[in-house]
C-alpha cells in the first residue's frame, strides 16, 4: 500500500467533508436563492395568525417567494412579499392565507391575475385579499353537506311517516330468552317468504347496476343532488299512500277501484312519475334539469376523491366512514333512516356507533308501583331516534358485530361476496319480551352499485307479532371519510 | 442525622471539586489560547492529530450516523403514521441530525475514541516523566501536546458532525423511502424545506464547541495523570465521563442560546 | 554556580528535602550519592525547577529560580540537560527525533546538519542505525543511553545526570563514564551525577556529596569522603548492613 502522508489523508478528509457541507448548504438553501433581486408587494389581511416571516409564498403550489415582513397598521396585518423577479403579477391578483393540513405551516397563496397588462410593481399592494384559512372553509363545507344529508333524511322521513318506536337498553336481557323460541319459528315459517324477497331483491339490484353502470360519470351528480331526488321520491310515496289509503278504506274492491276514476287516474300519474324518474335516471341526467347543469360539482367530487387517493398509501389501515341508509318499509309504506359513523381501527374489526329513525319511532317504558302492585305503561315517541352502537370483528367472508341495534340490545351476522360488493346481513335484537312481541329479526342484503352508493333489500322484523313486518328496499351512501386524515397530512387541500 | 449531614457535606464535596476542576480547566483553556498564537507551530503535529481525531473516527462516525438516521426514520414513521404525516419523517431525520444527533453523536464517538486516547497518552507521558522531559528541554508542554490536539478536535468533530448528519439522512431516506415507501420526491422536499442553512451552521457551531471541550477534557486529564499505569487508567475513564457529561449539558444552554 | 539555601520539600507528611544546602562549583562533577528513595531524583528536578520547594531558595548563576515565571525559567533551562532516570523518551518519536528534539526546538540547523549531530551524538553513546527504531523497541540500557545522546544535544553548560550508568554492563558503563568525564572536560560543563555505583563515583566525581535523611550530611573531595569518619558514609561506601542506615 502507498503510504500516504497524515497531511494527504486530512486534507482529502477535508476536501471531502466541505463537499458535503457545500452539497447540504446548497440544497438546503436552494429557496432563498433568486429571491434577493425580486420585487415587493403588500397584503394586508384582517388576520394573519399563525403566519410567519419566511413563510413560503406560492402560485398552484409552486413557490415564488416568501414572507419578508409582517406588521401592524391600523389594526390590520401588512404583509410584505418578496417575489421572484421573473413571476409577473396582475393588478387583479389576489392572496390566501392557507395551511398545509392541519398540522402545516401557514402559507400564502396567490392567485396571479388574469390582468396581462397591468402588473404590480414594487411596494403596490394586492388588492383582493381572502383572509380565510382553508380549515375554516373546509368546516364550513363539512356543516353544508351534514346539512344537506340531514336534509335528505328529514324529507324521507316526511315522505315515509308512520309509526315509531323505542325500546331500552334495560330490557335486553330478558329478550334473550325469548330469541332461542323465536329463532326456531323464524327458520320454519318464513323460508319461502324469504326467498322470495331475496329473488326480488336481486333482480332490482341488477337493474339498477345496469343503471348505474352505463351511468359512472355523473353517479357524483346524483349524490350531491340527493335531496332534490328524495323531493321526488316524496311526491311519489305520497300518491302511493293515497292509492294504499283508499284500498284500506274499503273503497277498494277491485270493481270499485276501476271504475273510480279518480283513484285510477292517480294510479296511472305515481306510475307516470314513476316511469319518469327512473327514465331520467336512465338517460343519466339524474334529477331533472339540475343534474345536468351542475357538472361542477361532479368535478369537485372527482377532484377530492382523486387527492384522497392519491393521499392514502397502502399502508394505512385506520378508516372511517359515513353512511347513511334509507328503507322504505312495503308493508307499512313508510321509511326507516340510518345515519351512522363506522371507525376501522384495523382492517378486521370495525366500531360503529349511528341513529337511526324508525316509523314506530323510541318507546318509553315507565313503571309506577302503586299500592305494591307495579304497572308499566309503553309509550311511544314519535320522533325519538333510535341508537346503534356496535362493535364488528371479521372472520374471513364473515362479520360478526354486536352491541346495541336499534337501543337494544342485539347481535348481527354479515356475509360477504363478490369482493365484499354484497352483503348477505341478518341482526336480531330487541330481545325484551315485555311489549309482547317477539324478538326483531331482520334479513337483508346490501349490493355495491358504485364506489359510493349502495341498494339495499331485505325483510325487517319478520316474526313480529304485533305486524311491524316488513319487506323492503332502499339505498345507502357510505363514503370513506377520509378528508379528517387529508386534513391532517401536509399537502395542501385541493380546491 | 449523621449519615445525612455526611451525604450533603460530600455532595458540597463533589460539586466544589467539579467547579475547580471547571475552573482549573478553563485556565487550561487560556494557556492554550495563549500558546495558540505564539508561533512556531508545528504543522506536522497538527496534522497528526487531525488524523487521529479526524481520519481515523470516519469509520465509527460514519456507521452511528447512518443507524441513528435509520432508527429515527423508523421510530418517526411509526409516530407520524398516527396522524397520517409519513412524509414529515424526511425532515424529521434532518432536523434531528443537524440540530442534535449529529453533533452530540459524534463528540460522544469521537471523546471515546480520541478524548480517552489524549487522556491515556498524555497520561503515560506524565507518569514516564515525558512531559517533564520537554519541560527541561524549554518546550512549553500545553504548545507541543495540547494546542494540536484542541485544534484538531475544534476543526476535525465538526467536519465529522458533517459526514454523520449527512449519512444520517442518507440513511433516513434509504429507510423512509425504500422500506416504508415513503415517496422520496416529497421525503427530500420536506428536508430541503424544512431545514435551514442556520441549523446545519448552528449544529457546526455546536460541534466546533464539543471538540473543544472533549480534547480540553481528554487534555488536561491525562497531563494531570498522577500513580502508573493505575491512574493513566482513572485518567483515562474520568476524562471520558466528564467530557460526556459536560457535552451533554453545555448541548443544553448552547441550543438555548442558538435556536 | 548552583546554590541550594535550606531548602525544604515534603509530599504530604513526608518529608524528603529537610534543610538542603549545597554549592555545586561550575566546571566541576558533583556526584550526589544518598539511600535509594533518599530524594536525589527530587532535589535534581528542584534545580531544574521541575519541582518548587515548600521553602528555601535555588539560585542558578544568583537568579533564584523558585521565583520565576515560565518564560525566564525557560530560558534558564536552555542552558541545561537533563538524563532522566527512566530516560522519559517521547515514545511516539523515533530514536532519531528524540535527539534531534531540543536541536529542531532551539537552534537554526538545517535537516541534514541535524541529522549529521545525532547520530554523532548517538555514536558517542555506543549506539548505530537505531534513528528509525522506536523507543519502546530498545533495551533499558539503549534507551538510557538515548536519553543521555539527547541530554547532551545541544551543548548544554550543565548536565544533571540521573544515574547514567544503572542497568548497564561493566563495559559500557566504563564507556560512559568516560563519555562523561571527556564532555565535561572538553566543554568544561558543570555535572550534577547521581549515582549508586561506587567505583563510578570516585572515577568521574570532582566533589561528591551525600545526601541522608533530607540533608547533606558531607560536601568534599572524593578522598574526603573516601576517609570520611561519618558512620554513614562508611557504611555506605562499604555497603555493609550493619550501621546506621536502617535497611526498614
Ligand atoms: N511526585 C512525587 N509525589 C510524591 N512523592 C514523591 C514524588 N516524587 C518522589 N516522591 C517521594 O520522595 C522520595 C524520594 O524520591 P526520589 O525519587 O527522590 O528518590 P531517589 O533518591 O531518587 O531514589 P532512587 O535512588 O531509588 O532513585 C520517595 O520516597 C518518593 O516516594
Ligand atoms: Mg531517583
Amino acid at each position: 500500500m502507498v503510504n500516504i502522508s497524515s497531511e494527504a489523508k486530512v486534507g482529502l478528509f477535508v476536501l471531502v467533508g466541505l463537499i458535503i457541507l457545500g452539497y447540504m448548504s446548497f440544497r438546503v438553501g436552494q429557496q432563498g436563492f433568486g429571491l434577493k433581486n425580486g420585487y415587493t408587494v403588500r397584503a394586508v389581511f384582517p388576520n394573519v395568525a399563525g403566519l410567519d416571516r419566511d413563510a413560503s409564498v406560492q402560485i398552484a403550489g409552486v413557490e415564488i417567494g416568501r414572507v419578508e415582513e409582517i406588521q401592524l397598521q391600523d389594526g390590520q396585518a401588512v404583509v410584505t412579499l418578496r417575489i421572484r423577479p421573473n413571476v409577473k403579477l396582475g393588478n387583479d391578483a389576489a392572496a390566501t392565507i392557507k395551511t398545509h393540513g392541519v398540522l402545516g405551516d401557514k402559507y400564502i397563496e396567490l392567485a396571479p391575475g388574469t390582468n396581462t397588462q397591468a402588473f404590480l410593481k414594487e411596494g403596490e399592494q394586492i388588492q383582493r385579499v381572502e383572509s380565510q384559512a382553508d380549515i375554516d372553509r373546509l368546516l364550513r363545507q363539512i356543516t353544508l353537506i351534514a346539512a344537506d344529508i340531514r336534509g335528505v333524511t328529514s324529507s324521507l322521513n316526511k315522505a315515509m311517516g308512520g309509526e315509531r318506536g323505542e325500546a331500552s337498553l334495560g330490557e335486553i336481557v330478558e329478550n334473550a330468552r325469548l330469541l332461542t323460541k323465536n329463532l326456531n319459528a323464524l327458520v320454519v315459517n318464513n323460508e319461502e317468504a324469504l326467498r322470495f324477497t331475496l329473488g326480488n331483491a336481486r333482480q332490482l339490484t341488477d337493474n339498477l347496476n345496469r343503471v348505474v353502470v352505463t351511468n359512472d360519470a355523473k353517479i357524483a351528480d346524483v349524490m350531491d343532488n340527493l335531496k332534490d331526488a328524495s323531493k321526488q321520491m316524496e311526491q311519489t310515496f305520497a300518491q302511493l299512500n293515497e292509492i294504499t289509503g283508499s284500498i284500506n278504506r274499503g273503497e277498494g274492491s277491485l270493481g270499485q277501484l276501476v271504475k273510480n276514476q279518480e283513484t285510477a287516474q292517480k294510479l296511472n300519474q305515481t306510475m307516470t312519475s314513476l316511469q319518469e324518474v327512473s327514465d331520467k335516471i336512465n338517460q343519466g341526467k339524474g334529477t331533472i334539469g339540475k343534474l345536468i347543469n351542475d357538472e361542477q360539482t361532479a368535478r369537485n367530487l372527482d377532484e377530492t376523491i382523486k387527492g384522497i387517493n392519491r393521499y392514502v398509501s397502502k399502508s394505512e389501515q385506520f378508516r372511517t366512514y359515513l353512511n347513511y341508509r334509507g328503507e322504505y318499509l312495503f308493508d307499512k309504506s313508510d321509511g326507516k333512516s340510518y345515519v351512522d359513523i363506522r371507525i376501522q381501527p384495523k382492517e378486521d374489526r370495525y366500531y360503529l356507533v349511528g341513529v337511526v329513525a324508525d316509523p314506530r319511532g323510541r318507546r318509553t317504558v315507565k313503571e309506577r308501583i302503586t299500592n305494591g302492585v307495579m304497572t308499566r305503561t309503553e309509550e311511544w315517541e314519535k320522533d325519538g331516534l333510535l341508537f346503534n352502537a356496535q362493535v364488528a370483528k371479521r372472520f374471513r367472508n364473515v362479520v360478526l358485530r354486536g352491541g346495541v341495534l336499534e337501543s337494544t340490545g342485539g347481535v348481527g351476522l354479515d356475509y360477504l361476496m363478490l369482493n365484499d360488493r354484497l352483503k348477505l346481513s341478518f341482526e336480531a335484537f330487541d330481545f325484551n319480551s315485555d311489549d309482547d312481541d317477539r324478538a326483531h329479526l331482520k334479513a337483508g342484503m346490501e349490493f355495491q352499485v358504485f364506489k359510493h352508493i349502495y341498494l339495499t333489500a331485505g325483510w325487517d322484523d319478520f316474526i313480529s307479532k304485533r305486524s311491524n313486518s316488513s319487506p323492503f328496499a332502499g339505498f345507502a351512501i357510505r363514503f370513506e371519510d377520509d378528508d379528517l386524515k387529508y386534513l391532517l397530512s401536509s399537502v395542501p387541500i385541493p380546491k | 442525622m449523621n449519615a445525612i449531614s455526611a451525604a450533603l457535606d460530600g455532595l458540597g464535596k463533589a460539586m466544589m471539586s467539579y467547579v475547580e476542576e471547571m475552573g482549573r480547566i478553563l485556565l487550561l483553556f487560556l494557556s492554550v489560547m495563549a500558546w495558540m498564537f505564539r508561533p512556531p507551530l508545528k504543522a506536522r503535529n497538527i496534522f497528526k492529530q487531525m488524523e487521529f481525531v479526524g481520519v481515523k473516527s470516519i469509520f465509527v462516525v460514519v456507521l452511528t450516523g447512518t443507524f441513528t438516521g435509520m432508527v429515527m426514520a423508523l421510530q418517526g414513521y411509526h409516530g407520524f403514521r398516527m396522524f397520517g404525516a409519513e412524509a414529515l419523517v424526511g425532515s424529521t431525520v434532518a432536523l434531528g441530525m443537524t440540530r442534535e444527533l449529529g453533533p452530540v453523536l459524534t463528540a460522544l464517538m469521537v471523546t471515546a475514541r480520541a478524548g480517552s486516547a489524549m487522556a491515556a497518552e498524555l497520561g503515560t507521558m506524565r507518569v514516564t516523566e515525558q512531559i517533564d522531559a520537554l519541560s527541561v528541554m524549554a518546550a512549553n508542554p500545553v504548545k507541543h501536546l495540547i494546542v494540536p490536539r484542541v485544534l484538531a478536535g475544534v476543526f476535525m468533530v465538526p467536519l465529522l458532525t458533517v459526514v454523520s448528519d449527512f449519512c444520517g439522512i442518507l440513511g433516513g431516506y434509504f429507510v423512509g423511502v425504500h422500506l416504508l415507501d415513503i415517496n422520496s420526491g416529497i421525503f427530500i422536499k420536506n428536508i430541503t424545506k424544512l431545514v435551514d442553512l442556520g441549523d446545519i451552521y448552528n449544529g457546526l457551531v455546536k460541534a466546533a464547541c464539543f471538540g473543544l471541550i472533549l480534547s480540553l477534557i481528554g487534555c488536561y486529564k491525562g497531563f494531570n495523570a498522577r500513580g502508573g499505569a493505575e491512574g493513566v487508567g482513572r485518567a483515562t475513564t474520568e476524562a471520558v465521563v466528564l467530557a460526556a457529561i459536560t457535552i451533554l449539558i453545555s448541548d443544553y444552554f448552547l441550543t438555548a442560546i442558538m435556536f | 554556580m548552583i546554590r541550594l539555601e535550606d531548602v525544604h520539600k515534603s509530599f504530604g507528611r513526608q518529608t524528603v528535602l529537610d534543610g538542603v544546602d549545597l554549592e555545586i562549583e561550575r566546571g566541576k562533577t558533583t556526584v550526589i550519592i544518598g539511600r535509594s528513595g533518599g530524594g536525589k531524583s527530587v532535589l535534581l528536578k528542584h534545580i531544574i525547577g521541575l519541582m518548587k520547594p515548600d521553602s528555601g531558595r535555588i539560585f542558578i548563576d544568583d537568579v533564584d529560580i523558585a521565583q520565576l515565571n515560565d518564560r525566564d525559567l525557560n530560558e534558564i533551562r536552555k542552558k541545561f540537560g537533563m538524563l532522566f532516570q527512566e530516560a522519559a523518551l517521547f515514545d511516539s518519536m523515533t530514536v532519531g527525533e528524540n535527539v534531534a528534539f531540543p536541536l529542531r526546538e532551539h537552534t537554526p540547523y538545517r535537516e541534514d546538519e541535524i541529522r549529521r549531530i545525532v547520530s554523532e551524538r548517538l555514536q558517542a553513546v555506543g549506539l548505530t542505525g537505531v534513528e528509525e527504531k522506536m523507543p519502546a523497541e530498545l533495551s533499558g540500557g539503549m534507551r538510557k543511553r538515548v536519553g543521555l545522546a539527547r541530554a547532551v544535544a545541544l551543548n548544554p553548560e550543565i548536565v544533571l545526570f540521573d544515574e547514567p550508568t544503572t542497568g548497564l554492563d561493566p563495559v559500557m558503563t566504563e564507556a560512559i563514564n568516560r563519555l562523561i568525564i571527556d564532555t565535561q572536560k572538553r566543554f568544561q560543563l558543570t555535572c550534577v551525577v547521581i549515582s549508586h555505583d561506587i567505583q563510578s563515583i570516585f572515577e568521574i566525581g570532582h566533589r561528591i556529596a551525600m545526601l541522608y535523611e533530607g540533608k547533606i550530611i558531607a560536601h568534599g573531595s572524593p578522598d574526603e569522603i573516601r576517609t570520611s569518619a561519618n558512620p554513614v558514609i562508611a557504611q555506605f561506601l562499604s555497603g555493609s548492613i550493619e550501621g546506621p542506615i536502617k535497611i526498614v
